[in-house]
């Protein structure tokens, strides 16, 4: 599996970018009639091989501040370059003076579209620049101790073990909380203090800044105010004085966190029977929130949160704490029954812009067999690029392995990087409608802002507090110009330029220009050059992503009836066809795995969010938002291997068709990889062949899935849930619910012994494909 | 103590007593190595245990226990145990000796109020002189010679039994004495010759003494023959009909040489027996059978004899026992010879009732040892007359207020028979079906003892079934001397379920500590810390008694005292607008599972704040947040507290200072910064009160912090403010540890709920004191303990019938400190009278004055100063105006004539018009702190408290060893004062050592280890040197503290300095330039008087 993924992993190259059209139609008439919208999923810090990273600022283009880029054309007598975008031309610095055809810098290198420039910390004041100094990233977890004794312990060895793994100059702080919230002054050397805050009262940041004794001496309003050394880093200050009361690098506080783990108990305040503990996850994150806030700015910071239930007192709470109500359901959320959701979605809103403003990044890890809020805390934790982790229990490997992962620094190393910001350029006529995915619009106005807003608009510019190597955004674009512009007269390419400045996990500041080019096509003239610029894997990701939009924001969103229309309409438009003839129906290539996709993202969870908690929806769709294509191509479509005697491992149809009594089936569905032991095989295994020599091949052929699942496990976030069953058993129905119904108990007698039937009316893909032929062909 | 009853009650003093001694015992050592030398570098701060942080030395209070007199401060407790068996015979032997024995050994002593302590040089050099003439009238009868008396005392107050044949002894001298100057002198220096031989004996025991018990014993032997004397002067025997008219006669003839002595002597041998015993006695043995009677028909009969006497003596009485003023020449008037209190060294036994009348007890100032025999212990309750008017009119007539000053866990003297206990079981006591009366003494049983009468409301109830028990042919149940209930005033029920809302409360201790700069700074954190750490061990065992401890600067810091962490942990609030608790257990932790925790916390609390550079207190969050910790017990909330509160809940200004600057607003609304600033606090202390949660405020500051409004808290709550001004960390940690342990280790209950009822015809008025009040019949003490007082105002709203006996019955139902439910019921019965001589002969001075002072006192802060004096000054002259119309209307008009019960009256108003509290020059908070000390006092520490208890101490070393421990008191007056002396002075909360400016050095060095008077420092602390001087002043000391149960805070001041004006300030017999001296204090309500009669 993980074999197959890499040609995909080339298509993204080092530039990182998929379009769901790699050639544009001029107008916007013909591109509404593309029916796919327009749009580019790119991964602003992919890691490549072949990226260079320079050692030095970028030039930028004096009037629209592009980064210099191979598209640029330089003139190396005079020494001027021009901006590809805006036309300006600029001088080459001084220091450029050396440049030639021959010599070029690397940024000029053709085939370095994607460059890396090094920043130097803070060039807001560069007075204070020290470049011994960088910034350590801080990282604030906040600990749910309305748990189980078990859960409890579980989660403190999985903290324990994290905060071994930090960086040592990392900055940790620690809040627990359950009923109340408790601020762990970790610098407090005499005996363990704690500040407690109620956790049925909402405190603004100056209030929590203030009860934390930040107020005068901690605040920092702005990069004006910080004194010295004081405002690079946090350990400058005073002792005792200001935030470092609170966050103290790991090597320092590992001691005095290990010991309050161990001691840390179950939260002490009774519950009432029939009740569910008082919960305030909402105000122990906004005093988190606030705490950061007294940290420096520009400091990468991530509160880390784990949580196990739901938050029922204080802001942010979204069930009563009674038992006998039930949390919300999709079908409350319908029918505006869930009284709790608006006020908490919008306090989450409120943290989320606290912590942007910060440029700090919320991480919830959830842990609990029923919902704890994810759905409302998904607005904070997306804006602010967190990530997102559900789980059954914190002793889960789900969990367990997901977190470890955050701190891990090997090659699967997520990359967490901090206050990133994205910058995007582009060619005249090119409107940017706006992204989906984790980040905020800086509200950064300019021509290139389209009228119409699709998740994040408005803007030229974006803040991402948190991204990682596969962070992954969608971003939409409208065509302006209309019919009547002559296309002659301009470029046939069009560029765009993703600039995205971050910091690095150890601290440094870094500028990464992608610049890309795509080519004008008139679609006038003929579709061919549009088909063959299709994308069909990043299509079927963006209308995925862009559905989920819908029904999140658009009230009564009929999801697979839209889905249809817009496939229908495809079809029609690029299929050959003579009309009302629905056995002519062909499909370019280009097009032709598209509409299975559209099947299968029919019966995904992304559009059937009944069969799932409101919580599960909203964490399918952060990561559906923050994957990368190939990865969010297996959510909704997931690919199959099968193992058998008889044949190397091979892809599977998704079908129930490909189950068998003598094979093995690995399923990636993205949150869960499942082993599926046909009957035979499980009972070979079950009699214990494979321990003997003699059955060795069969010892191999019970371990290759295994192995196989293991790769996909090793580099995914979050870990998926491993599920290994067999035939007839009941964790089958992992494997079942993923399947084309083309056998179900109505056609069963057809089926030869050994396959399987799935229970259901849904239709079958056949059924599906006929459908869309007859409607396709038929006249509009 | 032989009780078979046995175990106590709450078994509090048995538990009680043995710790404490133990504790004493420690102490003191401890706190010697402290004090020799250098504890002070930090301030008195000291920590091991060893050292002893504050104690000054060993002596002090604890220590001194150990040594010589084993009472030391909390004697009284403690004592009872062990020494009861010695004491106990000891006593009785004296007792009975006594007033046999009286005559003969009083001879000397005996006067019992003529004299005045000591009249210096001045002799009375012209007896017409010693007559306080006030000029004001022409006395032209003053002449007679028995008035001549400027204010001879009213006889018919006089002694006990004992008196009798004291007396006339005394009598005899004295009226020799008093004839001759010289002689006179000898009379009225009664004090002297008390204190050398008689005082002694009663109270302390000679230094030899080892044990306490050993101790006890072999003075009382002494005792016993002095005794006689002192008894008489002390009690206040009603002067017995017959005899008292004769002696008044007899009075006459001798008075006339010396007026003072004459009179009162004569009169009150006559009539010897206290309350008309005898009198009684002998009447009812020829009205009725025997005497031992003590039917129903007791009570009526009580009353008959009484009033007989009474009218006899009304016409009489006046002439005899007033003292006129005849004064022709003002300047006549000889201070020497006007009232003083002579303070009593004898223990007085007293039966509550004899021959079943009510006896009226004996000065509440004086030393004394009740038997229940009926009435309940004055400790408990005492009214202000011991005769109850039949009438509005006749009580309204007499200007005096009627009240009882009810003290209801009091302690008792060490000798006195423990409260019995009572279990009814299930059904819990036996009570009055409408008014729901306890039973008593006074219930009537009828029909066979099928039926009882309430003496309370008078409704017929039946007895219950198994209580029922026949009657004797003496109408009385034949099972009444078995059951205590039936024959004792005070009892103690168990209280069954149906008196629980929940299971009785922990005893739960949580301390609060301000570790704010100032507080750290000053050592006043590591005061307290210590002195908590030291407390812990006295804390009662058990795992009922939980201890939770939370620190506050602009934050509140909990601390999870919790056996299984390694450390403390500490938990901050740092909402002080809207405060909470931070755990819902854990902050409070059973004492056995944290006593480790708590240590080790205590010990670095004063290092880890040491560098605390916020200077705001949250005071009223702090407290706020401690509730709500304790709120679902309930308990006990010790506030150390040094700063003005200043931010979060309930904060406050420094309202004194913006007065100042803004002085004519200052001045015209004074009494406003006596106020509380705002409600806030009150309605948090309602809140508190609710919770059972009572709070004390020890206040250790430099500076000011509004007592007016903070105090509201304990006041509601049921605790007191202990003020520390100026704190300073050498000399006050002995004090602030010394309180702290007596705060916890005195007799105290919890939760509790008082209600006073009384017979129909008279219903409770008002109560006051630190309670709360919800419903308007009772109060509400989260906390009560043994030094409370509540003053409960009287009114009548019917006739009460003449002869018949009218009844208070105090109910307090609390939770002991281990945790049992209980109701201890005092009553007390008291006859009626329509005589308003009467009424003056049975006035209760020390009660009276009690409730003078607490109710001018409670006016202070709502009303302007010149009007709250000219209101205490009116009390005092309607009373003497109201006796000198309608009972002494025989003398003449130019004299002032005192009812001889009240004969001191006039001394402790002047006192009280000069005292802290009223007086506008003091700081606010020295003001309010005194007011609110004034509305919890005892009645036995209120006299003290306006006229203090000075003492020479230069000469100690004259004194015979075999003498009372204390010497005999000087005069407040800045005559008696040499400049070759040093003074001690005391009342009962403060102790100023006046060093005069020529002291013989050597005596300095004895003392206090000085070379000169220059040497003296602000900040004092009391050591034992190897001398007799200074081991006899620590042996005073202590036996003060012992006495007041308080630790005093000392001080030592030199003439010249401002602490010398402080003492002086104590001089209430001066002039000053605010304030009349005695002798005008006199002329003046002597001339009011005269100006209202017609």
């Amino acid at each position: 599996m993980a074999a197959s993924r890499l040609p995909e992993a080339d298509m993204e190259g080092i530039e990182g970018v998929r379009m769901t059209w790699n050639n544009w139609p001029r107008t916007k008439v013909e591109a509404s009639k593309c029916v796919i919208p327009i749009a580019a999923s790119i991964q602003p810090i992919r890691p490549h091989v072949d990226l260079q990273v320079l050692p030095y600022p970028p030039l930028r283009c004096k009037t629209c501040s592009a980064v210099l880029s191979p598209f640029c054309r330089v003139d190396f007598t005079a020494l001027v370059w021009m901006c590809p975008f805006c036309y300006q031309r600029n001088h080459f610095p001084q220091h450029y003076s050396s440049i030639s055809q021959t010599n070029l810098p690397a940024e000029l290198y053709p085939n370095f579209p994607s460059i890396e420039y090094t920043i130097p910390n803070y060039p807001q004041n560069p007075q204070n620049f020290n470049p011994s100094t960088t910034v350590c990233p801080i990282y604030l977890f906040v600990f749910d101790t309305c748990l189980l004794e078990e859960e409890l312990d579980f989660a403190k060895s999985a903290l324990k073990r994290a905060i071994g793994m930090l960086p040592d100059n990392a900055m940790v702080g620690f809040v627990s909380y359950g009923t109340q919230v408790q601020v762990h002054e970790l610098g407090f050397s005499e005996m363990s203090k704690v500040y407690v805050f109620r956790g049925s009262k909402e405190l603004s940041k100056d209030q929590v800044l203030e009860q934390l004794g930040l107020g005068a001496a901690g605040r920092r309003a702005g990069p004006g105010i910080q004194k010295g050394g004081d405002g690079l880093n946090p350990l400058g200050g005073a002792p005792n004085s200001g935030i470092n009361r609170f966050l103290l690098p790991a090597s320092e506080c590992e001691y005095t966190l290990n010991s309050l783990l161990d001691e840390l108990g179950t939260d002490q305040w009774p519950v009432a029977p029939g009740n569910r503990a008082l919960r305030c996850t909402g105000v122990a994150l906004s005093i988190a929130a606030g705490l950061l806030g007294a940290s420096t700015v520009g400091t990468g910071a991530r509160i880390i949160a784990f949580v196990g239930g739901p938050c029922t007192e204080g802001p942010g709470s979204i069930v009563s704490k009674d038992l006998s109500d039930p949390v919300r359901s999709h079908k409350d959320l319908d029918k505006d029954a869930a009284p709790f959701f608006k006020k908490a979605v919008h306090f989450y809103e409120e943290l989320g812009k606290q912590l942007v403003s910060q440029g700090h990044v919320l991480d919830v890890f959830a842990s609990a067999l029923d919902q704890v809020g994810i759905a409302e805390m998904k607005v904070a934790i997306e804006r602010t690029g967190g990530l997102a982790v559900l789980a059954e229990s914190f002793g889960h490997s789900v969990f367990k392995e997901s977190f470890k992962r955050i701190f891990e620094d090997r090659e699967q190393s997520l990359g967490l990087s901090f206050n990133g910001t994205l910058e995007i350029n582009c060619s005249k006529d090119i409107k940017i409608q706006g992204i989906i995915g984790p980040c905020t619009s800086l509200e950064k106005k300019g021509p290139a802002v389209a009228n119409t807003v699709i998740g994040q608009g408005n803007t030229t510019a974006w803040k991402m507090c948190g991204l990682d190597r596969n962070t992954c955004m969608t971003i939409f674009f409208d065509i302006s110009s209309n019919e009547k512009s002559d296309p002659s007269g301009t470029n046939p390419q069009l560029y765009i330029q993703f600039i995205t400045s971050y910091q690095t996990p150890d601290g440094q500041t870094r500028l990464r220009a992608t610049t890309v080019t795509r080519r004008w096509v008139d679609s006038a003239v003929g579709t061919e050059d549009l088909v063959n610029g299709f994308d069909q894997e990043a299509a079927a990701v963006v209308i995925a992503r862009f559905a989920s939009y819908k029904m999140e924001m658009e009230e009564g969103f009929d999801t697979t009836r839209w889905l249809d229309r817009n496939l229908i309409r495809l079809c029609s438009k690029f299929g050959d066809y003579r009309k009302d003839d629905p056995s002519s129906f062909t499909l370019n290539p280009c097009f032709s795995l598209f509409p299975q996709f559209m099947f299968n993202l029919r019966r995904s969870q992304f559009v059937q969010v009944f069969n799932n908690s409101p919580d599960e929806t909203a964490y399918f769709r952060i990561l559906l938002n923050r994957e990368i294509i190939s990865n969010a191509a297996v959510m909704i479509q997931p690919s199959l291997i099968s193992y058998s005697f008889n044949s190397l491992p091979a892809p599977a149809l998704l079908d129930v068709s490909s189950i068998g009594a003598d094979r093995i089936l690995l399923l990636d569905s993205y949150f869960s990889v499942v082993i599926f032991h046909g009957m035979t095989i499980a009972q070979w295994r079950n009699m214990g062949y494979q321990n003997q020599p003699e059955h060795q091949a069969f010892a191999h052929l019970l371990q290759a899935p295994h192995d196989d699942a293991e790769l996909i496990i090793r580099d995914r976030f979050p870990v998926p849930r491993l599920v290994v069953c067999d035939q007839h058993g009941s964790q089958a129905r992992f494997l079942l619910a993923k399947l084309n119904p083309s056998a179900t108990y109505s056609n069963a007698h057809e089926m030869a012994a050994g396959s399987d039937v799935i229970f259901t009316d849904d239709v079958s893909l056949q059924v599906f494909i006929d459908h869309l032929q007859r409607l396709a062909v038929q006249a509009s | 103590m032989a009780s078979p009853g046995g175990p106590r009650p709450g078994n509090l003093p048995p538990s009680f007593i043995p710790n404490s001694l133990a504790n004493n015992m420690q102490n003191l050592q401890i706190n010697q190595p402290n004090q020799p030398q250098s504890n002070n570098p930090t301030g008195g701060v000291s920590r091991p245990p060893n050292t002893t942080p504050f104690g000054q030395q060993p002596p002090p209070f604890a220590g001194s226990r150990p040594g010589p007199p084993p009472h030391s401060a909390f004697a009284r407790g403690p004592v009872p145990p062990s020494p009861s068996g010695p004491p106990q015979t000891t006593l009785s032997p004296n007792v009975a000796p006594v007033r046999p024995a009286g005559p003969p050994p009083g001879s000397q002593p005996p006067t019992p109020f003529v004299s005045r302590p000591l009249p210096p040089g001045s002799l009375p050099s012209s007896m017409g002189g010693a007559t306080v003439s006030l000029a004001s009238g022409s006395s032209p009868q003053l002449g007679p010679g028995p008035h001549h008396g400027p204010f001879v005392s009213s006889p018919p107050m006089s002694g006990p039994a004992a008196p009798p044949p004291v007396r006339t002894s005394g009598p005899l001298s004295n009226g020799p004495p008093g004839i001759t100057p010289a002689q006179f002198q000898a009379g009225p220096r009664f004090p002297p010759v008390m204190g050398s031989t008689p005082r002694p004996p009663p109270i302390a025991a000679p230094q030899p003494a080892t044990m306490l018990s050993s101790g006890s014993s072999s003075q009382r032997p002494q005792l016993r023959p002095n005794f006689g004397g002192p008894p008489a002067s002390a009690s206040l025997a009603t002067t017995h009909p017959g005899p008292s008219s004769a002696p008044p006669q007899n009075m006459l003839p001798p008075p006339a040489p010396s007026p003072f002595s004459a009179p009162i002597q004569s009169v009150p041998r006559p009539s010897g027996s206290p309350y008309g015993m005898q009198t009684w006695m002998s009447q009812q043995q020829q009205v009725a059978p025997p005497p031992p009677v003590s039917g129903l028909q007791p009570p009526r009969m009580f009353g008959m004899p009484r009033t007989l006497p009474n009218q006899s003596l009304a016409p009489t009485s006046p002439a005899l026992f007033h003292t006129g003023a005849a004064g022709t020449a003002q300047s006549k008037v000889d201070p020497s010879h006007i009232p003083r209190p002579i303070p009593s060294s004898v223990v007085i036994l007293h039966e509550t009732r004899q021959g079943n009348q009510a006896n009226p007890p004996p000065p509440a100032t004086s030393d004394y040892i009740v038997k229940d025999t009926g009435n309940c212990s004055p400790r408990f309750m005492r009214c202000t007359i011991n005769q109850i008017p039949c009438t509005v009119d006749l009580l309204s007539t007499s200007a005096m207020q009627l009240a009882l000053l009810v003290q209801p866990l009091a302690l008792p003297h060490p000798s006195e028979e423990p409260i019995q206990v009572v279990d009814f079981g299930e059904s819990g006591p036996v009570r009055c079906s409408r008014c729901k009366g306890y039973i008593n003494p006074f219930m009537k049983f009828i029909d066979q003892g099928r039926s009882f009468i309430c003496n309370l409301c008078g409704f017929t109830d039946e007895t219950p079934r198994d209580y029922h028990c026949n009657l004797g042919p003496d109408g009385r149940r034949r099972d009444a001397d078995e059951r205590p209930e039936l024959c004792r005033g005070t009892v103690e029920f168990v209280a069954s379920k149906e008196y629980m809302v929940r299971d009785p409360m922990p005893a739960v201790y949580f301390f609060l500590i301000d570790v704010s700069t100032n507080a750290i700074q000053t050592g006043a954190t590591a005061a307290a810390c210590s002195a908590i750490n030291q407390v812990i061990a006295d804390l009662p065992e058990g795992p009922r008694t939980a201890v939770g401890i939370a620190t506050f600067d602009s934050n509140i810091h909990f601390y999870n005292l919790k056996r299984a962490l390694q450390q403390p942990l500490m938990l901050i609030v740092p909402d002080i607008q809207d405060v909470y608790t931070p755990l819902e257990s854990d902050v409070i932790v059973q004492l056995s599972e944290c006593r480790q925790h708590l240590e080790l916390l205590l010990e670095s609390i004063p290092t880890m704040f040491q560098n605390n550079r916020i200077g705001d207190s949250a005071f009223g969050a702090a407290i706020k947040a401690a509730y709500l910790a304790m709120k679902s017990t309930g308990g006990k909330l010790l506030v150390f507290q040094s700063v003005l509160p200043s931010i979060g809940i309930g904060s406050l200004s420094a309202r004194e200072a913006e007065g100042r600057s803004n002085i004519s607003a200052g001045e015209k609304e004074a009494n406003k910064l006596l106020q509380p600033a705002d409600k806030t606090l009150k309605t948090m202390a309602i809140e508190f009160a609710e919770y059972q949660v009572c709070v004390d405020l020890f206040i250790t500051t430099q500076t000011y912090v509004d007592i007016a409004s903070i105090s509201v808290i304990p006041r509601t709550t049921g605790g007191r403010v202990y003020y520390y001004y100026p704190f300073t960390a050498l000399s006050d940690p002995a004090k602030l540890y010394n309180d702290l342990r007596w705060n916890v280790t005195r007799p105290q209950g919890f939760e509790a709920v008082m209600r006073v009822r009384c017979s129909q015809g008279i219903q409770v008025q008002d109560y006051s004191g630190n309670f709360c009040k919800r419903i308007p019949t009772d109060v509400d003490l989260p906390a009560i303990d043994c030094d409370k007082t509540i003053m409960v105002t009287l009114k009548h709203d019917d006739k009460l019938q003449d002869g018949s006996e009218c009844a208070f019955q105090c109910a307090l139902l609390y939770t002991t400190v281990y945790g049992q439910r209980r109701i201890r019921v005092s009553t007390l019965s008291l006859p009626c009278t329509t005589m308003l001589s009467n009424l003056f002969r049975s006035a209760d001075l020390d009660t009276q004055f009690a409730c003078i002072l607490k109710q001018v006192t409670g006016e202070v802060p709502s009303t302007p100063l010149p009007q709250v004096a000219e209101q205490a000054k009116n009390l005092c002259i309607n009373i003497l105006h109201s006796y000198r119309k309608f009972c002494a209307t025989a003398t003449a008009s130019g004299q002032l004539i005192l009812p001889e019960a009240l004969k001191l009256l006039p001394l402790y108003t002047l006192a009280l018009l000069k005292s802290c509290g009223l007086r506008g020059d003091g700081r606010i908070d020295d003001r309010s702190s005194w007011i609110n000390y004034v509305s919890h006092l005892s009645t036995p520490l209120a006299i003290p408290l306006v006229y203090p208890r000075m003492i020479a101490i230069h000469n100690l070393d004259e004194k015979e060893l075999d003498s009372s421990l204390i010497p005999e008191t000087v005069p407040l007056s800045s005559e008696h004062i040499t400049d070759e002396g040093i003074y001690l002075l005391e009342n009962g909360e403060d102790c100023l050592i006046c060093v005069g400016n020529s002291v013989n050095p050597d005596i300095l060095h004895q003392l206090f280890g000085i070379s000169s008077v220059e040497e003296i420092s602000s900040q004092f602390v009391l050591q034992q040197y190897d001398n007799p001087l200074s081991k006899k002043l620590n042996g005073i000391i202590n036996e003060i503290r012992r006495q007041r149960c308080s630790y005093l805070r000392l001080k030592l001041c030199r003439k010249g300095d401002p602490s010398g004006t402080t003492f002086l300030s104590y001089m209430v017999e001066d002039k000053t330039p605010s304030g009349l001296s005695y002798v005008e204090f006199l002329i003046h309500i002597h001339q009011h008087i005269q100006r209202k009669m017609p």
